[in-house]
Formats: structure tokens, sequence, C-alpha cells
């Protein structure tokens, strides 16, 4: 591996973890990318995190949202990390 | 002819001393200057790392790095040459 | 007649011994002294992963090994390989452990 995108090559049409700005987490097959990072997904799960503070209590309510799409483009901009999967090595 | 100091000259008189870095937000970083490139990347040894408690942004917890680290230049908001941090300065003197 | 001269003078410096034109140290001489070393990366979010820097590039992508996720100093996850997108890389820190 010479340079980190090399990573995202090698994970050409598997399935990858893409952590996204706003606690927003995708899950998916990876069918292309470009130099930034832009990228075409398919069979994507999709999970919001949100956390709300209740307002009698002040506790932390976190609640997760998932839903399912097709396929699906991602702006490179707001993407955290992404991680491929596990590989036994 | 012109003795006029250039940005980075400051920076690299800097090399060797103290700097105090404010990040865009409200990070605040100090650390003796190594060295930096082009793009204001800093390399800092003793590192320190002011920044808001992420459950109570009004207090600010400080962080002893320990160890070298490569600041990446494209957060950096100022450069204090010779500042060693907010603890010094004077707005935490005057409250 | 065949023993060979104490090889003390000639031998190059191990690479951490290296010596720094006036103790200077740029950001690539940082960051070849740490390839393939752990590492702590923090984000400007607050969140940091700690593991073994595999390689990086002009725009400070990364790409890591044996990765864990702190979020506020708390472990979170765990990551074979990971890649994180530079802009959002606060600093790079080496790791001794």
């Amino acid at each position: 591996m010479e340079e980190p995108l090399d990573l995202i090559r090698l994970s050409i049409d598997e399935r990858v973890y893409v952590k996204c700005r706003n606690d927003r987490e995708l899950r998916g097959r990876l069918h292309a990318y470009d130099q930034h990072l832009n990228m075409v997904l398919s069979d994507v799960e999709e999970t919001i995190t949100t956390t709300e503070e209740d307002e009698e209590t002040g506790e932390e309510i976190v609640s997760k949202k998932t839903r399912s799409v097709g396929m699906l483009f991602v702006r490179g901009d707001i993407i955290v990390l992404v991680s491929p999967p596990l590989r036994t090595s | 002819m012109s003795n006029r100091i250039l940005p980075l000259e400051l920076i690299d008189k800097t090399i060797g001393s103290p700097i105090w870095i404010l990040m865009r937000g409200q990070t605040e970083i100090t650390g003796i200057l190594r060295g930096f490139d082009d793009y204001v990347n800093l390399v800092l040894e003793d590192a320190v790392e002011y920044s808001p408690d992420p459950r109570d942004k009004s207090v600010v917890v400080k962080t002893e790095l320990k160890s070298e680290i490569l600041l990446n230049g494209n957060h950096v908001a100022v450069l204090v040459p010779g500042g060693t941090g907010p603890e010094d300065s004077l707005a935490s003197r005057a409250s | 007649m065949s023993s060979a001269l104490p090889d003390n003078t000639s031998k190059a410096p191990e690479k951490e011994a290296e010596a720094v034109p006036e103790n200077k140290r740029s950001p690539s001489d940082f960051l070849k002294a740490v390839l393939g070393r752990p590492v702590n990366v923090r984000l400007n979010s607050g969140t940091d992963y700690r593991g073994v820097l595999a390689c990086l590039d002009g725009y400070m992508n990364i790409a890591m090994e044996q990765t864990e996720e702190y979020v506020d100093g708390q472990l979170k996850s765990k990551y074979g390989d990971c890649f994180i997108r530079g802009n959002n890389v606060m600093y790079i820190s080496s790791q001794r452990r």
C-alpha cells in the first residue's frame, strides 16, 4: 500500500463502513470513488444517531434511526472515516 | 534593503522556542516548535492542548500530549511566538 | 591481517539517531519517523484514533491498522484497517506503548 486511497481501491465491490459528519453512518457495497472520496454505494443501510436531552430529568436520550437505500452518492467532504470489511491478516 | 520580516520568517525564528497556537474553533495548543512547512503544518514537542470539555463547554480541559506531534496547518488560525498558552494570557489574568 | 577495522566509525547511524541539522524537524521528517509506528490521530471533533500508521498523503489522508476509536476518552470501536479523510485531522502524535 503506497497511499491511503489504495485502501479504498482495494475495497471496491466490498462492503464498507463509512462514518460521516453529524453522527451519520453508512454500510454498503462500494461501487466507485474518486480523488475527493465521493462515493457510490449500493445496498446501503444508513444509521443516524441523535442525542436529545430529556427536559425534566436532563438525561441524554440516544436514539438510532436506520433506513435502507438501494443506491446512493456520498459527497467526499462529509466523510470522516472509511473502513473496509475485516480481513484476517 | 527592506528589513521587513516575512510571515514565515517570523515562524522560522521561533524554531526551538515556545509557541502558542490558536486553532479555528475553541482549541488552543502550546509547545516547543521544532519545524514547519509552507502550509504551516507544525511539528511540536511537549505539546499541551487546551480544548472545551465536550460535556460542559465552559470548562477548558488541559491535555499534556507528552510526545511529538504534527499539527495540521489547515486549522491553524493564529500563531503567537514565545507564547506559553492561555494560562499566561492577559485574558486569564483579568478574570 | 585479516581482521577488519572496528566498524564503529564507518557504520551509518541508526534511523532514530539521525542527525537533524540545527535541531530542526520538518513535517516530512516527522512523518518519516512515525510511519509504521503506533500513533494517535486527533480529529477536530475531539475523537481520537490510535493505531499503526500505514501511510498518508499530502492531504493528510491517513491509512491506519489495528485502529481503536476513542470518543471522550472512551473506547468506542475497533477497525482492522481504516482510512481517515485528512480534512478532519487536527494532529498526529507519536504514541509510546
